[in-house]
């Protein structure tokens, strides 16, 4: 892809009055802010008098007024006709980004819209089948009947688990809860995983199973903290709007426990908060440190344990949550893991040795003194007259290495300190796509060919299962699957074989033809690939998909989804998609109705969002009173939606005194709730945690679990290895989809890049815009154990002895940027920019208790392979730090 | 790794003092840097061009001691800040190609950016105070870390003898709708 070249203008035409105003929130992080789209015919515009605009204002405008920049500007075609169309942050915004506070990616929105001469021109328009090798147009008939005929074939020999699907779990409810219809209502199938992980696994389950809900908090609870504990995130570089606005504008005291020093981390240090730069991996130890420091001087908030927390006697009743059959009780029947009451907790973290804190410090690398002070800053250290309010967040820094001890002892520490349940004292995730998962059934877990321990099932591991050959047809919609995941030259190489390296390849457009021999390929042990996108994406539809669907986005189709608050928005359409580009519902629904399923005759989005609207009642994201009183009130879903602009309501939605009311924050220990009114339920966790008891669960974290792949892991340094941990920055909103085609952003970044820290650089005399390569010739993949009877199954060093194990390889390229920002022993890349992501060099290897991967912790060789020609072009690039506060 | 760059009027290095100020920039001169999407041109007619401005004499100039003047206009907006670097940066005038000027409105919001927040070491712009954007003053005002939808637009800088004229700005000025049309 060549970058697009970008131009400085230096004007922009104004939205007249009389142009369509709507409202929408932002296509990309877990903040969503809010924005507002005025669109109008090319031929006119509006003037800088007041009179002469849409936004009644005078032009030039002032400090924080309304404007429209030059990469907030595009032409589209609305009915057919090209339109200006404007996307700013909305100026009248009262809610997450009040008074139109904006990320460089929201920002720049506009550029996102599909142009047919512009650097979006590349959008898929068309359905395509790969013929000997090459894509050609097809119609939606012989797409999706294609499909359909394959799929019948493959679920009629091999079963639903040989047809899979790999989705996103965030673009908009309507799409997610037809995809959900169709795999486990309609299909059952267990090979389902989201864009994410390759199961279909909780995030974060030692947050779940001390009964906290990960997105319990409201924005204002950041504002209202006195001190904020930010794992694993620089939400400064990643969720913007929430440290701009919320937490860069409270007097809470920042701690950031993070390999890396950012601009978030370095404004919190010159305000006298803490950074904690830690060695990947090791975050439960420093958890647990801490809680140990906290337990023996007695730092612990007494009050809340007592009322708060599950004595023995809560624990036993209902097993601390409710029913038996859990992956929570799966877990706590063990004994390493699960719940204990205060007393015990305490008993068994003094004694254990991996809480002690010389043991934290020394694999850390955090100074014992820096712990005990972020525990007093965290506890008030018992001295203070009233304990500060600590609200901890985390992000996948700290879940994506030993997720299940990581989140549990961090969990664990957050009881301690008193937090989880009152305002400014929360525990959440703050997030990384938006909330847009509305499943329509439950994963059917009956069905996964995958067992715990005890034979108890587990949901199945996606990528483990194509690796070993196992699914026949795989429908990949809106993510790059390959390059999302980890070893992930391997699996690309992997899904080669199964493909297009196939002897079986459609010679001709005509259906029959393209069904016979995708059925020869399933037949004989390939695997067929549809892959539904926005984009060209490379490998994944440009040389592997046998069928490519091309998808309507973002403001081409009404939308609903929530933010990381919960906060429902519409994201309505504005403009034509692209071609023959549909929705993902569209076409599911179409696939489904080939396939003689019932109930996938959907007229427009409203309708699927409507129906998806009874799947939510009791649980976080509920929005059924919305729809329930727009029906009464002669609305549709989406128009009660539409009228609640970019302050939506958050979820679950309740209905009180005849009114719509949102929920601020959950397990809200000062909510009020009256009498369930209409269809509003009273979930427990409104008020109280989300166990059997109400109360919290203080759960253990043994590093055990994790040590013996850690030590396995761990970067040599008389190899010359390094850890690579990846992450986000501002620039980026994941594969750079968009990114790479606003010429700006394109600018800023044309290539992947890598921080080296000057100790690590000089030995290979590398300085900053010189180009690199990163090896690792020692890439873990897991390849089996499916099928685990006894504990010790779930551990690294089983699998290894056993079989299980296989080692591939991996290589990236990316300009380097040479900066003590980052620490010594760690190398920090952007995860998944093309053509090379570098989620290649890190392991593929679960963590055995939840089925996530361990991202953060790869490792790379360096080599220095030349000089990029950043360092002359001063158009690109910048060397400087990007931690500067001056 | 061999990236297609755009072609640039200044091949490779764009810096060059030889290259025509105005066309130095991005593959296009700065009288062309209207709408570029084809089929839609501007519709208000002919526009003013920028005016030339008399800002500093070269010889007066000492690395990190910047000059405040108002450009194209005398309006608060306009406010923008000369500065010599002491490196050689993009767009740079003078010998030691190091003097550069840009607008001192950050592009996020509209916060000011103070002269004191234009540093000659390590040649950065900001952070702002309100949201803490930075723009590197060596690369046209790119965002180094930050939250701008565009780079701080940069003043064209011209050298005639020892006066620095200002000529041009790449890049939409915080607040306007057309960097040419004279506020009233």
């Amino acid at each position: 892809m060549e970058l697009p070249l970008y131009e400085r203008r230096d004007r922009v035409p104004l939205p007249p009055k009389g142009a369509t105003v709507r409202t929408t929130g932002c296509a990309y992080c877990a903040v969503g802010c809010g924005y507002k789209v005025f669109t109008w015919p090319v031929g006119t515009e509006g003037g800088p008098a007041a009179k002469d605009n849409a936004f009644g204002e005078n032009f030039p405008t002032g400090f924080e007024g309304v404007w429209v920049g030059p990469n907030q500007h595009t032409v589209v075609s609305v009915g057919g006709k090209p339109h200006h169309c404007v996307v700013i942050p909305d100026p009248d915004a009262t809610a997450v980004n009040p008074g139109g506070n904006h990320s460089i990616r929201g920002g720049t929105l506009a550029l996102k819209c599909f142009t047919a001469t512009g650097p979006t021109k590349d959008r898929l328009q068309f359905p395509q089948v790969r013929v000997r090798g090459k894509l050609v147009r097809v119609g939606w008939d012989t797409a999706i009947e294609a499909m359909a005929a394959v799929s019948k074939h493959v679920l009629a020999k091999y079963g639903e688990a040989a047809w899979g699907m790999k989705t996103y779990s965030y673009e908009f409810f309507e799409n997610t809860y037809a995809i959900t219809k169709l795999a486990f209502e309609s299909i059952k199938t267990p090979a389902f995983a989201v864009h994410d992980k390759p199961s279909m696994s909780n995030d974060t389950a030692g947050i779940d199973d001390a009964g906290i809900i990960t997105f319990s908090a409201a924005y204002e609870d950041f504002k209202a903290a006195d001190v904020l504990f930010v794992s694993g995130t620089d939400p400064y570089e990643s969720k913007t709007v929430v440290f701009t606005e919320w937490m860069m504008q409270s007097k809470a005291k920042m701690i950031f426990v993070v390999p890396r020093r950012t601009m978030g981390v370095a404004h919190a240090e010159s305000k006298g908060g803490l950074f904690l730069q830690i060695v990947p991996g090791t975050d439960a130890l420093l958890h647990m440190a801490l809680a140990r420091v906290i337990l023996e001087r007695g730092w612990e908030d007494a009050t809340f344990v007592r009322e708060w927390v599950a004595g023995a006697w809560e624990i036993d009743s209902g097993f601390g949550r409710g029913s038996r059959n859990t992956p929570w009780q799966w877990r706590t029947t063990w004994g390493d893991i699960g719940a204990v009451d205060f007393a015990a907790y305490k008993k068994w973290l003094l004694a254990y040795e991996p809480a002690a804190l010389e043991f934290a410090a020394k694999e850390t690398g955090i100074p014992k003194e820096q712990i005990v002070v972020a525990a007093r800053v965290l506890s008030g250290g018992g001295g203070a007259a009233e304990r500060p309010k600590a609200t901890f967040l985390f992000e996948k820094g700290n879940y994506w290495s030993n997720n299940y001890a990581n989140t549990a002892s961090m969990a664990s520490l957050a009881l301690l300190c008193g937090s989880g349940n009152r305002p400014g004292r929360a525990v959440s995730r703050l997030g990384g796509h938006q909330r847009g998962w509305m499943g329509a059934a439950p994963y059917p877990r009956e069905k996964s060919p995958e067992r715990l321990p005890g034979r108890r099932k587990l949901e199945l591991d996606l990528d483990r299962w194509v690796e070993k050959g196992e699914v026949r047809f795989l429908w990949v919609i809106g993510t790059t699957w390959t390059g999302a995941m980890t070893a992930s030259q391997e699996l690309a190489r992997t899904v080669r074989k199964l493909t297009v390296a196939s002897d079986h390849q459609p010679t001709s457009d005509k259906k029959d033809d393209i069904v016979a021999a995708l059925v020869r390929r399933a037949d004989a042990g390939g695997m067929v690939l549809v892959d539904s996108d926005l984009y060209p994406v490379n490998p994944l539809n440009t040389e592997l998909a046998d069928i490519v669907l091309p998808a309507a986005g973002w403001g081409e189709h009404d939308g609903a989804r929530c933010n990381g608050e919960r906060r429902l928005r519409l994201y309505p359409k504005f403009y034509d998609a692209p071609g023959e580009a549909q929705p993902d519902w569209w076409v599911v629904a179409r696939f489904a109705r080939a396939m003689g399923f019932a109930g996938y005759d959907w007229p427009d989005g409203n309708a699927v969002f409507e129906e998806a609207a009874r799947f939510s009642r009791g649980d976080v994201l509920d929005y059924y009173p919305l729809v329930w009183r727009a029906r009464r009130d002669g609305k549709t879903g989406h128009d009660a939606l539409r009228a609640l602009g970019t302050t939506g309501i958050q979820c679950p939605v309740r209905h009180e005194d005849g009114k719509l009311v949102g929920t601020k924050r959950l397990h809200d220990s000062a909510l009020k709730l009256a009498d369930p009114e209409g269809p509003t339920t009273h979930a427990k966790w409104l008020t109280a945690f989300n166990t059997h008891s109400g109360k919290a669960l203080l759960v253990k974290s043994p590093w055990e679990l994790f040590a013996d792949f850690y030590a396995r892991i761990k970067p040599d340094p008389a190899k010359g290895e390094l850890w690579l941990t990846t992450g986000r920055i501002n620039e980026f909103w994941q594969s750079g989809f968009d990114d790479l085609r606003k010429p700006y952003l394109a600018a800023r970044w044309p290539t992947n890049f890598v921080e080296i820290h000057p100790d690590d650089a000089k030995p290979h005399r590398i300085e900053s815009g010189d180009t690199v390569r990163l090896t690792n010739d020692d890439v873990l993949i897991q390849t089996g154990g499916f099928n685990r009877v006894e504990a010790d199954e779930l551990r690294f060093s089983w699998l290894e002895k056993n079989g299980h194990i296989r080692i591939g390889n991996g290589s990236v390229e990316a300009v380097a940027l040479v900066t003590p920002a980052v620490a010594r022993g760690v190398l920090f890349g952007y995860f998944l920019l093309p053509p090379n992501p570098f989620n290649a060099l890190a392991h593929r290897v679960p963590d055995p208790i939840t089925g996530n991967y361990r991202y953060k912790l790869g490792k790379a060789k360096l080599a220095r392979t030349g000089e990029s020609p950043y360092k002359a072009d001063r158009r690109f690039l910048s060397f400087h730090r990007r931690d500067f506060v001056g | 790794m061999t990236p297609n760059l755009p072609r640039a009027d200044c091949a490779g290095d764009c810096s060059h003092p030889e290259v025509a100020r105005r066309d130095f920039l991005f593959g296009a001169g700065a009288a062309l840097l209207v709408v570029s999407i084809p089929g839609v041109g501007v519709a208000q007619g002919k526009r003013a061009d920028y005016p030339k401005k008399k800002v500093a004499l070269l010889s007066k100039l000492k690395k990190g001691e910047p000059v405040v003047f108002r450009y194209p206009w005398d309006h608060a907006n306009c406010e923008s800040v000369l500065l010599k670097l002491g490196r050689v940066a993009g767009g740079g005038i003078g010998p030691d190609k190091d003097v550069v000027a840009f607008n001192g409105l950050c592009p996020h919001m509209g916060w000011a950016l103070p002269a004191k927040a234009f540093r000659a070491d390590p040649g950065i712009a900001g952070p702002c105070a309100g949201h803490l954007t930075a723009f590197d003053l060596t690369r046209h005002g790119t965002v180094v870390s930050g939250h701008a939808t565009q780079g701080l637009p940069q003043v064209v800088l011209e050298l005639d003898g020892d006066d620095i004229l200002a000529v041009g700005v790449l890049g939409l000025l915080f607040g306007f709708h057309d960097n040419r049309a004279e506020p009233k």
